[in-house]
């Protein structure tokens, strides 16, 4: 009895180990399908040590020692198959032997066996597509129980002389094969629960993903944009629990929920590094606010400590970011971290769909523009011909209605997504020679081309719906003569296109793309050539507007 | 009849006046660019018929037809390219409108209408939309001053002028057509005021009232308008301007 009561304190001192090691950073699930190397070192380390301390903790009876060696072998085999079970039996058996006694052979021998045991039922466990059985209690209690009886087997076989080694199992073996068999079984079972615990917790964390998934897809689908954002901030607050959640776009904020709203407003410029940083570097930025700390640039009251800035992709650009915070007082959440990581690619791919959507009902609109303006072409251009056949060949007239035709022309043409500034120039240019007869001194035109920029390709249909724009608003509602201007040059290794008009009347409330037409050109030109390439728009009352965009240089072109 | 072409281009204009001078029932008197010359135009000639022009700098064509006053309000023909819905918001029977390239039987259409419409001395009336921006002329320029920037508006002896913190300016709109198609109340046979200018109304005598007004300027306030300007600033009698003149 008072050996039994030795072998639970022992065993006793193998759970609180386990304990510890289940609360430690170094722990992590296990599972026993895809160990990688280094975590089998750890555990061979770690199995070693409790089967060495399990020899120490022994009592010493009759020159042998009851033990709890074995649990430490047997464990690393189930968990880790028969090479670790074999490896840890090998050295808490090696340990034994060295310590000597009658029995030093036959138990160093009998712990690599138990190891091998343990290894073999992983094995056929695995094979069997079980393997979640390794971790269950009463698969370590039997196999404990088979493999202590199995050892005083070998004790029998191989200790002499053997009558000693008879009077010594008759002692131990029921202490030693039911204390190392409960042993076992309730450290697998500590290990299992902390298993599932995490399982658990990550089962919280992909069911408020999908959650946050479902809720911001019907927000997503309208774009990216001051609209959809207050939403969707307020949505990931909720679902997250932090303190705050900002959204921005390459720019500035566009929603702040939570703690410290109260100076965080929306449309203000970005202010912070960590964001400034996770744009230009497309990478996650985090500062934990213990090693780093948040520190406003607003406010210095403000009660955010750490920040999680996560980068949106489209097409690889960043198109905005997402912060996570939390205030001073509360520990930033590595589960909210994890989930952070997670909403980058779910909002990136709802955002890559929303701009897929946006594009089709672009093309729908401009089909359908195209489809009411549709005449016969072959009429059409057959007419032009005969009622230009009829006026004098070197009259103004008949040089208009050329130009007439040229236009239309241009305007059928619309396979291709992209043409040169060549021929944009030359649509323009029919459409410029017919305004400029219908305003005659009142519209003055200048063009600037480096025509090294010639063959520079642009989307189609570009400048001539920006002219048509500078002259229907602005030239147009001019008294005094007006002068409209397209310069095509050099600017930082782009090449620059500047659609001007002298009226400055551009509404700057209205914003960018009064019409249809704009808001075309401006999201052609963004799609084809990427979202930094879109139009932008300067404006001096009464003096000039000026409507511009860049198109990158490709390196073939010198 | 007499009539007069309003459109900002040129060939547009030669075209038109000589179609319509082919009818051989119209004079045309004069032929303008914009709006602000229109209204000129109109006060000198006092034509029967204006073929105008939608879209047009500044002051459109619909919003010219607000700026004319009723005494000379002359028939209205809209000539457009495109937008002729625009037209539609006026009463089918007081204007008529003509499309870009005007066809010659159509316009000999319209031409009837009007003769009749000229004989049997019918005054057009129209629902037209309210002034927002008043065209005055400066020295060189052309100004349009937005309603809400106006303090007052006073008529002497040389004309109309707006009264503005930036400066004073004349107009070719009279008192009567500011009145009725903008929110300046009238005070003063020659002066309407900006109610919203108004910071205190004084009593130097028993039997008149000055408004002072947030610049500081004064305007005086004649009995007779006074008592229907009471009622819109919402005076009450025992309030603090309670009036000596009722």
């Amino acid at each position: 009895m008072k050996l039994l009561f030795a072998l639970i304190l022992a065993m006793s001192f193998f759970l609180f180990v386990a304990y510890l090691y289940c609360k430690s950073p170094a722990f992590s699930p296990l599972h026993s399908e895809a160990l990688r190397p280094r975590h089998k070192l750890f555990l061979f380390v770690l199995f070693s040590a409790l089967s060495i301390t399990g020899t120490y903790l022994g009592l010493p009876v009759q020159g042998a020692i009851a033990n709890t060696r074995a649990i430490g072998p047997i464990l690393a085999g189930l968990i880790g198959g028969p090479v670790l079970g074999a490896a840890v039996g090998l050295t808490g058996g090696l340990h034994r032997w060295w310590l000597g006694g009658f029995t030093g052979f036959s138990c160093g021998l009998s712990t690599l066996t138990e190891g091998l045991m343990g290894g073999l039922v992983h094995l056929y466990l695995v094979r069997r597509g079980r393997s979640d059985e390794v971790f269950r209690p009463w698969v370590a209690f039997t196999t404990t129980l088979v493999a202590e009886a199995t050892q005083m087997a070998i004790i029998l076989a191989v200790a002499r002389p053997f009558a000693d080694a008879l009077a010594l199992v008759e002692v131990i073996a029921l202490p030693m094969i039911a204390a190392n068999s409960a042993g076992a079984a309730l450290f697998i079972s500590i290990i299992r629960d902390r298993q599932e615990l995490y399982d658990q917790v990550g089962a919280i964390s992909s069911a408020r993903a999908l959650r946050i998934a479902e809720r911001t897809l019907a927000v997503m689908s309208r774009g990216f944009d001051a609209g959809a954002a207050p939403e969707m901030a307020r949505i990931i607050h909720q679902e997250t629990g932090v303190g705050a959640v900002a959204i921005t776009d390459a720019e500035r904020v566009l929603a702040f929920v939570g703690y410290g709203a109260e100076h965080h407003h929306a449309g203000t410029p970005i202010a912070s590094d960590w964001t400034r940083r996770a744009i230009s570097e497309i990478t996650t930025t985090y500062a934990d606010g213990v090693h780093e700390r948040y520190e406003c640039p607003l406010s210095r009251d403000c009660p955010l400590h750490s920040v999680l800035v996560v980068p949106l992709l489209v097409d690889g650009e960043v198109v905005g970011t997402i912060k996570l915070y939390e205030p001073a007082h509360r520990r930033f959440l590595s589960f909210n971290r994890t989930l952070g990581e997670g909403l980058k690619v779910l909002l990136s791919s709802q955002l890559l769909r929303a701009r897929y959507q946006e594009q089709k009902s672009l093309l729908v609109m401009s089909e359908l523009k195209l489809a009411r303006a549709q005449v016969n072409p072959h009429f059409l251009f057959n007419a032009l011909n005969t009622i230009m056949a009829m006026l004098p060949a070197a009259s103004r007239p008949r040089d208009l209605l050329n130009n007439l035709s040229n236009f239309f022309r241009a305007n059928l043409k619309r396979n291709n997504e992209l043409s040169t500034i060549e021929e944009e120039l030359e649509h323009v240019s029919a459409y410029l020679e017919i305004e400029k007869a219908r305003f005659e001194d009142r519209l003055a035109v200048e063009v600037e081309v480096d025509r090294t920029l010639l063959q520079l390709r642009v989307p189609t249909f570009t400048l001539q719906p920006l002219m048509e724009n500078a002259i229907k608003h602005g030239i147009s509602d001019m008294l005094t003569p007006g002068t409209a201007r397209i310069r095509i040059y050099r600017q930082d290794g782009a090449a620059r296109v500047d659609v001007e008009d002298d009226a400055g009347a551009f509404d700057e409330r209205k914003g960018r793309g009064d019409g249809l037409g704009m808001r075309i050109v401006d999201k052609r030109i963004r799609n084809l050539l990427g979202e930094g390439h879109g139009l932008t728009t300067s404006c001096v009352p009464n003096q000039l507007t000026r409507v511009s965009f860049t198109v990158p240089i490709p390196v073939a072109v010198p | 009849m007499r009539a007069l072409i309003v459109d900002d281009e040129v060939h547009a204009r030669a075209s038109l006046k000589a179609m319509l001078e082919a009818t051989g029932e119209i004079v045309v008197i004069g032929s303008c660019a914009d709006a602000i010359q229109a209204l000129h135009a109109l006060k000198a000639e006092g034509p029967d018929v204006l073929f105008l022009d939608v879209q047009m700098p500044k002051v459109s064509g619909l919003q010219l037809v607000s700026m004319i006053d009723r005494e000379q309000m002359p028939h209205v023909v809209f000539v457009t390219a495109h937008d002729a819905y625009a037209v539609k918001a006026f009463d089918e029977n007081a204007v008529d409108y003509l499309l870009k390239p005007v066809q010659k039987d159509r316009l000999a259409r319209t031409v009837d209408k009007l003769k009749r419409a000229v004989r049997d001395g019918a005054r057009p009336t129209f629902d037209s939309p309210a002034i927002e921006r008043i065209p005055c002329t400066g020295v060189s320029s052309i100004r349009l001053v937005d309603v809400s920037e106006v303090e007052f508006v006073r008529s002497g002896p040389a004309g109309v002028y707006v009264v503005t913190p930036r400066g004073e300016f004349l107009t070719e709109l009279t008192l009567q057509v500011l009145e009725a198609k903008t929110d300046l109340a009238r005070c003063h046979r020659q002066v309407l005021v900006n109610v919203r200018q108004i910071e205190e109304v004084l009593r130097p005598e028993p039997r008149a009232a000055v408004l002072r007004l947030k610049s500081g300027k004064e305007v005086p306030a004649s009995r007779r308008y006074f008592l229907k300007l009471k009622e819109r600033l919402g005076l009450r009698r025992d309030g603090k301007y309670l009036d000596p003149l009722s």
